[in-house]
């Protein structure tokens, strides 16, 4: 296999903390940091995580070294981030607990009726832009309220697929999932952030 | 036939092109059909746009705080007698 594609600032970024410069190793925690924290929270709780996240920056400082570009620079950390994670799991006999039972939200699925058809249909208007949307700072507190909300395993698939853009495959490899189990993740995950807009606009309320 | 609940399961699939050909078949002849499942799927996607444009934005500074000392304590001692860190 080839190396991956990167960006050529990343390139710079991957120099810099093989050289050991703080102001690249700032400047890739500053970046990092927020996917790293999905991956941990995915298998521990906040505390764990971030001891967990923050032992994997001081661990790269050396492991980088030996970063040879078969992925890129963010997935290679988010591999570390998990097997750290996972390690720290099995220390501790515990497991992941996650629902992968059902695709649709029981919130959701109480709006259909017995026929299948829609009984109380969306109400949401979908003409308004993601990113004016967003300049509703209301509405922006209200999301990370539910965000905050969901189950862990939801939050974290959420983010490693949506913002951070990872492939499924990729996920599922840091998640430690199938790839069915991974679309009923999301698929929960989008339904709550969908309700919750939903109410937002009709409402005005969070 | 599909009925709008099973849309409604399948839905994230549907946006993330993860359905074969014969299932995508259906859900486009209901979404020709139905304009609640319509209304639906354009919500999903924005929904789904404001998410990704809003966690993007997430910092826990305090968090970076902490990891840009142990870091940087880290570094001064492996380069201490070494190259100075910029």
């Amino acid at each position: 296999m080839g190396t991956a594609t990167h960006h050529p600032d990343e390139d710079i970024l991957i120099n810099g903390l093989k050289s050991g410069n703080q102001g690249a190793f700032r400047e890739a925690v500053r970046l990092y940091t927020p996917g790293m924290m999905a991956v941990a929270r995915f298998y521990l709780d906040h505390a764990s995580a971030e001891e967990i996240v923050q032992d994997c920056w001081v661990t790269v400082i050396d492991a980088i070294q030996t970063f040879e570009g078969r992925s890129g620079l963010k997935t290679w950390l988010h591999r570390i981030v998990a097997n750290r994670a996972k390690n720290h799991l099995r220390k501790a006999k515990r497991e992941v607990n996650a629902d992968f039972s059902e695709a649709l939200d029981p919130d959701l699925a109480a709006r259909f009726a017995p026929n299948g058809r829609w009984a109380t249909p969306p109400s949401l208007k979908s003409n308004e832009s993601a990113q004016a949307l967003m300049e509703n700072g209301a509405l922006s507190d209200c999301l990370d309220q539910h965000l905050s909300a969901l189950p862990e395993t939801q939050r974290s698939a959420l983010m490693l697929y949506e913002a951070h853009q990872h492939k499924s495959d990729d996920v599922c490899n840091i998640l430690d999932v199938s790839a069915s189990n991974l679309r009923v993740l999301l698929h929960r995950a989008r339904q709550k952030i969908f309700l919750m807009v939903e109410t937002f606009q009709e409402t005005g309320e969070c | 036939m599909l009925m709008c609940r099973d849309l409604a399961r399948i839905a994230s699939d549907y946006i993330d092109g993860e359905l074969g050909t014969s299932k995508v078949m259906s859900v486009k002849m209901h979404l020709l059909m139905c304009g609640r499942c319509r209304s639906f799927i354009g919500s999903l996607r924005a929904s789904i746009e404001l998410m990704s444009a809003h966690s993007s934005q997430q910092l826990d500074e305090d968090l970076v705080r902490r990891i840009d000392e142990r870091v940087s304590e880290s570094l001064n001692a492996r380069n201490s007698g070494g190259t100075k860190p910029e």
